[in-house]
């Protein structure tokens, strides 16, 4: 049963737009308002002043941000040249030469150790062998920082990329497979690294939340997602970055959770990632 | 199904009667039921993702397939005229997601064209403009900071009436009148915005 003084009482209205019905209220409303033009109109207008909500939200934080911007080339241009210069200094510091610098001291550490080894060794209260253990050590730290600053230098790239907006982001539509075989379904990896939209549509029975599981074609486990909700279109979304994805194919196995209850099969997703043209 | 009878009719009565007249040949129940459920199905189809044209022609398509079923035979439940209007669109529109899911089966260029959302038309942008000044207004007329910061955590960071409740220590009868009042205000700006616009003046 479903009467205006419930609609009223349940924000009904509001709670459909924003997605927030169960499926089962969200059936029954959808059938009271195809002939209520009063649920209708209140609906409409629900869905305008949220869109002018988020809109508005939207311009401020944008607003916001320049005006930090602003702000702090406002700031950076009433200093003198000397402490421009030193702020300069201090942010290259924080940014790169202080983490190197905590590294370094670790190497200082294991340098002073082998020093205080190779006096010890002097005396003969050590072997040469264990002094060149020491070195050995030293060598591989000094390898690990190198190693450390490259993958810090690569995350630092592939972070302003990931904030960049992206145009043309590859979406699969994925269907549950129904057999074995090949995947008919192909993704040709982007020539530069970015995001990868899937969307799976969901069979029913639907359950609360679902997990994700993806494979390679050796049935190594890639990535792994959990307490995944469906939208609206009864489909689930996942962003994946492309850097996950080498040619070959995969499989996604997603499995409905309820609550009490063992994850039950809700269906295996194929398809086949090309390399970029 | 039924609705409250101060705003609406028995619907149960309406739709069993409609679908007993359509199976008895009737063609005057048909226009009723068109009329009767058209401008709601259309939303559902809108709402279930369907761009403009594509509503338009499932919204049709959902109407040939009832009419066609109900000519041949009554329903088991004619009460449930809706839940079988909504259960065919919803079914067409699966189709049709199916349909395209298909026909993209590689991450070409000329697939992710169509599937990238069309930028909204200069009229729907203005009236999109429209609603966010609208908002900021409403904001500003807001007698205190506590209800604005209910409308802003309600409406964009869509938190749950009781969790803004007890945060911002209100009672379930302020948070709704300030929503009634937000809304009767809301609404009293876009009427007179759409009346200066003329009658075109709608996000579809």
């Amino acid at each position: 049963m479903m009467d205006h003084t419930h609609v009223e009482a349940q924000e009904v209205v509001d709670r459909y737009v924003m997605g927030k019905l169960s499926a089962e209220e969200a059936e029954r409303f959808e059938e009271h308002y195809l002939s209520c033009p009063e649920c209708l109109d209140r609906l409409e207008l629900a869905e305008s002043m949220q869109r002018g909500f988020k809109r508005a939200a939207g311009q401020d934080v944008a607003r916001l941000a320049a005006a930090r911007q602003l702000a702090l080339v406002a700031w950076l241009s009433r200093l003198g040249r000397s402490r421009q210069m030193a702020v300069l200094a201090m942010a290259v510091l924080v940014i790169a030469i202080l983490p190197a610098g905590l590294a370094l001291r670790e190497i200082g550490e294991r340098d002073r150790e082998l020093a205080r080894e190779r006096e010890r060794s002097a005396a003969g209260s050590q072997s040469a062998a264990e002094a060149g253990k020491l070195r050995a050590e030293l060598q591989t730290s000094r390898r690990d920082l190198a190693r450390e600053r490259e993958a810090r230098a690569s995350a630092a790239e592939q972070l302003a990329q990931a904030r960049q907006p992206q145009a043309n982001v590859p979406i699969l539509f994925l269907d549950a497979e129904r057999g074995a075989g090949e995947p008919s379904v192909r993704l040709r990896l982007p020539s530069k690294p970015g995001w990868i939209v899937l969307a799976l549509t969901i069979d029913p029975p639907y359950q609360p939340s679902y997990r994700v599981i993806l494979r390679d074609a050796k049935g190594r486990e890639v990535w792994r997602g959990g307490d995944l909700r469906l939208d609206e279109r009864d489909s689930l979304s996942l962003s994946l970055p492309s850097t996950l994805l080498a040619p070959g194919d995969y499989t996604l196995a997603v499995e409905g959770l309820a609550p009490g209850r063992q994850p039950a099969a809700a269906g295996r997703f194929a398809f086949r990632v090309l390399p970029a043209a | 199904m039924s609705v409250d009878a101060v705003y609406q009719p028995d619907e149960a009565g309406i739709a069993t009667d409609l679908v007993r007249r359509i199976a008895a040949g009737d063609a005057a129940a048909e226009v009723s039921l068109v009329e009767r459920y058209s401008r709601g199905l259309l939303y559902l189809l809108r709402r279930l993702g369907a761009p403009p044209e594509l509503a338009e022609d499932l919204h049709q398509e959902t109407f040939r397939i009832v009419l066609e079923r109900l000519r041949r035979r009554e329903l088991d439940e004619p009460a449930g005229l809706a839940g079988f209007l909504r259960g065919t669109a919803r079914n067409l529109m699966t189709a049709e997601r199916r349909k395209t899911a298909r026909r993209r089966t590689d991450a070409d260029s000329e697939g992710l064209e169509s599937a990238v959302h069309p930028a909204p038309g200069q009229l729907s942008a203005v009236l999109l403009e429209e609603e966010a000044a609208i908002v900021r207004r409403l904001i500003g007329e807001m007698p205190t900071e506590r209800d604005r910061q209910l409308l802003l955590r309600y409406y964009v960071a869509e938190e749950e009436k009781e969790s803004i409740c007890t945060a911002l220590g209100l009672d379930s009868l302020h948070f709704n009148r300030v929503l009634f009042r937000a809304r009767h205000r809301f609404k009293e700006l876009l009427v007179r915005f759409q009346e200066r616009q003329g009658p075109a003046a709608h996000i579809g």
